[in-house]
């Protein structure tokens, strides 16, 4: 009897300690649905790494993490081509209401993040002297003609002064390529470059920084060389 | 003490409880039934008792409705005092339990204790076996979470493949036309109730039965049953050598049903539960699931199996071998009980048990769904994206946005569908690649009609550039139609 009552008074405190044993779920590992999620790093690895790269850069899309994209593109860009995607290009749409499955809250999250993990200060001189990256704010339309001259100064080096592309650099002028992306892909890779493959942004792509209206017309003269997309798949 | 040999004189009196003591746990078994090898049997006694009593506690709290199901068992694991722990005894329970009536079964199997008299108290043994079979999967699926969704997916899939009244049969089972909160309801109503009561009504019968015939004497190799002589035999050694199950006989077995309890305590204590993994929605398909490790196998089977033989395998295999188990003691009349003289009966254990051992392996590293959130989660690694042009740039994102990475992993990461591409270059020329995205092969869709020319172009040119740096990419033999095309008009 007296054994029986020890054993009760020493499983008391067993009980009392039950709550820090190992095999107590831990709320941290609770399952969230997705459109919960709020943490920067999650939501970029889940939605943007396949494409963007796992941190920010050498994916094959734009390279994000790129401290001077992120001091010239605004939040509020960043957001709208995150919600809306980009049509006509792989980049998605990801907001729920264009079927994609971001809440609002969660692309502002990701858009500032970006800034808040990769960005780093940049000259204010610098970004108020560089070209606008939005195509919606390049002032006035580019001229393909003087883009074709700037282009054999300012990339011909690596990419060839038709722009079909050396062993430095590949082509830009296939067909297949131009009607792939979008004018703002080509105009943001014209300014920032890609600094992780080995592309300079604007600054250092010529003796000298290109100016914004270069930039245009280079952008316009690359255009310019789109054939119309055809129409019908090849399925027939 | 006086009192109490007069109140147990009393209750004796009224309800027989010697002889009732006499004729069950303290019945006479022969000395060899005294056997570790025989103690699986009260070992899943003990699991059941396991289940029913934290099956019931957990029906306390539980709510069978698909808005609560999942936010009960989070309330469970999370608010409850001790509800995780509660959670955490039934499904390890559970567990112990299949995996102890299995090994019960394959105990008596290799012992030939199925023969004569007992070929019956096998056949109720085997309905017991699938009747745990059944618990645990409606127990599965009444966590409601995404595992236990999907595990009903691919039942109800099955059960759609039954000739004739397939529709008919999943409608039944699942309450509606679709997964739904009648389709809980009914599992609910199975796991609570039904298949309960059958266990406890068919364990009964499998304890009278055992009683009945007595336990099994431990094989002799070379002894013969003869149904002619085997009951007086059986009789004789019980008088020779017998003892009573309780207390003398059975104290194996109450080590080992003490030694499990631990086991399951420990296991509940120190695991804990299975964390549900999402509420079942079907529009939540961010994560990769899994059934718990006693459907693995079956699940495999299915996921490996090519189409035209899933069919064929849930219309005749399942139900053959089914069929075939409760058949084992009509099948196997040799008179031979020891396993030496029995290489046929060794061979079956071993093959069932690796077939299933291999099956579950396969279960759980095999990637029966794919990775559905590849495309936009796992990224295209640098080394595939320096060197490559702007076009192939492009092909990279077009394999990322048309979601092959979900079925396809490039270098070991991404889905397990279909093969790894990251040398596929050496394997496929330019045009093969081409047809192979545009046509599909075997379970690979065909994207002719999702893809323009020019992704096409895009795509193919990046999975041309996947090949190591020392080893060239595939030459087409004779050149075919399309060359590379970097300007082709289309
Ligand atoms: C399936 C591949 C893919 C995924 C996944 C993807 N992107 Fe993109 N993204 C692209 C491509 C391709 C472009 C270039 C589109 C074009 O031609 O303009 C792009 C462009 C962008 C741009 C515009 C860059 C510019 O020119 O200013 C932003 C911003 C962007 N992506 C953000 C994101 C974010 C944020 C995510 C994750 C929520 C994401 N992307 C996921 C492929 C992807
Ligand atoms: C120092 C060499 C160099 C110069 C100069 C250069 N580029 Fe590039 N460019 C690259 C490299 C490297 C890439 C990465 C793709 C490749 O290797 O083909 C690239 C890629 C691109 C891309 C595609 C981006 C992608 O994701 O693949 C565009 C568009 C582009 N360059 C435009 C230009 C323009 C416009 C200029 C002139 C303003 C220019 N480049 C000057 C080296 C250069
Ligand atoms: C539903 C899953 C699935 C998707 C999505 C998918 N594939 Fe496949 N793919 C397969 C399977 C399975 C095979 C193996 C086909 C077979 O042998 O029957 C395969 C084979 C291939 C092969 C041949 C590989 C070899 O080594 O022989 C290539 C190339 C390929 N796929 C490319 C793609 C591309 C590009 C996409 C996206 C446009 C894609 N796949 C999307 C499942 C898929």
């Amino acid at each position: 009897m007296i054994s029986h009552r020890l054993l009760l008074l020493c499983m008391l405190p067993m009980l009392w300690c039950c709550d820090g044993l190992p095999g107590k779920p831990d709320p941290a590992n609770r399952y969230i649905r997705p459109t919960e999620v709020t943490n920067f790093d999650t939501l970029y690895s889940m939605n943007c790494s396949g494409c963007h790269g796992a941190e920010g850069k050498l994916g094959p899309a734009v390279p994000l993490a790129d401290p001077m994209y992120l001091a010239l593109a605004s939040p509020i860009h960043i957001e709208e081509i995150t919600r809306n995607g980009v049509a006509g290009t792989t980049m998605p749409a990801f907001a729920i209401e264009a079927g994609g499955t971001l809440t609002d809250q969660q692309i502002a999250i990701i858009a500032r993040g970006l800034s808040t993990r990769w960005g780093q200060p940049q000259s204010a001189e610098v970004v108020a002297a560089a070209p606008p990256l939005a195509v919606s704010q390049e002032g006035p339309p580019g001229d393909p003609e003087r883009g074709a001259a700037h282009f054999r100064t300012f990339c011909g080096s690596c990419h060839g002064p038709e722009g079909r592309g050396t062993a430095r650099a590949g082509s830009i002028v296939e067909p297949p390529y131009l009607g792939l992306v979008s004018n703002q892909n080509l105009r943001t890779n014209t300014i920032i470059g890609r600094r992780d493959l080995g592309m300079p942004d604007w600054r250092q792509v010529g003796d000298r920084p290109m100016r914004p209206q270069e930039v245009t017309d280079i952008v316009a003269w690359l255009a310019s060389q789109r054939v119309p997309r055809p129409s019908s798949s090849m399925a027939n | 003490m006086k009192i109490f040999a007069s109140i147990y004189q009393w209750l004796d009196d009224r309800l027989a409880l010697g002889r009732l003591y006499d004729q069950s746990i303290g019945h006479r078994i022969p000395a060899s039934a005294s056997s570790w090898f025989y103690v699986f049997g009260s070992a899943t006694l003990a699991c059941l008792a396991i289940q029913l009593v934290t099956g019931t506690c957990l029906a306390l709290v539980y709510v069978p409705s698909p808005e609560f199901a999942y936010a009960s068992i989070e309330y469970l694991d999370y608010t409850q005092p001790f509800g995780w722990l509660l959670r955490g005894l039934h499904f390890w329970g559970s567990n112990f339990m299949v995996a102890l009536v299995t090994i019960h079964m394959i105990q008596v199997f290799l012992f030939g204790a199925y023969k004569y008299p007992r070929e019956l108290t096998w056949v109720v043994g085997s309905t017991l076996f699938l009747c745990v079979i059944a618990m645990a999967f409606t127990g599965q699926g009444l966590r409601f979470d995404q595992d236990g969704y999907w595990g009903l997916e691919i039942v109800m899939s099955i059960l759609g493949r039954i000739p004739f009244v397939g529709m008919e049969a999943t409608h039944l089972v699942q309450g509606s036309p679709i997964i739904s909160g009648a389709t809980l309801s009914r599992f609910f109503t199975i796991h609570v109730f039904v298949v309960p009561a059958v266990i406890i009504s068919l364990l009964v019968i499998h304890i009278r039965l055992v009683l009945l015939m007595g336990i099994s004497e431990y094989p002799v190799a070379g002894k013969k049953i003869d149904p002619e002589t085997y009951r007086e035999d059986y009789e004789k050694l019980v008088e020779r050598t017998g003892e009573r199950l309780m207390p003398e006989g059975g104290g194996k077995d109450l080590v080992f049903t003490a030694l499990i309890l631990t086991a399951i305590v420990t296991c509940a204590v120190v695991i804990g539960p299975k964390i549900p993994n999402g509420p079942a929605d079907p529009s939540l398909i961010h994560t990769v699931p899994r059934p718990d490790f006693y459907f693995l196998s079956l699940f495999a089977v299915f996921a490996l199996m090519p189409p035209y033989m899933e069919s064929f395998s849930i219309v005749y295999l399942l139900p053959l071998s089914i069929v075939i188990l409760f058949a084992v003691p009509f099948i196997s009349r040799g008179q031979e009980r020891h396993w030496s003289k029995r290489p046929g009966a060794i061979i079956t254990v071993v093959l069932v048990m690796t077939s299933l051992v291999i099956l579950a392996y396969e279960g759980l590293t095999s990637p029966w769904s794919p990775h559905m959130n590849a495309w936009s989660g796992v990224p295209i690694q640098p080394q595939f994206v320096q060197g490559r042009t702007p076009l192939e740039h492009v092909g990279a994102t077009i394999v990322q946005g048309k979601q092959c990475r979900n079925c396809h992993s490039i270098d070991g990461t991404g889905g397990k569908r279909g093969p790894d591409l990251s040398g596929v270059a050496t394997r496929l020329t330019y045009n093969q690649l081409v047809r192979q995205v545009l046509q599909g092969d075997g379970n690979m869709p065909a994207f002719g009609r999702h893809l323009s020319p020019y992704e096409v172009t895009a795509l193919v040119s990046f999975l041309h550039t996947l090949h190591p740096e020392n080893e060239p990419p595939s030459q087409n033999s004779a050149p075919e139609a399309a060359p590379p095309l970097s300007t082709d008009p289309y």
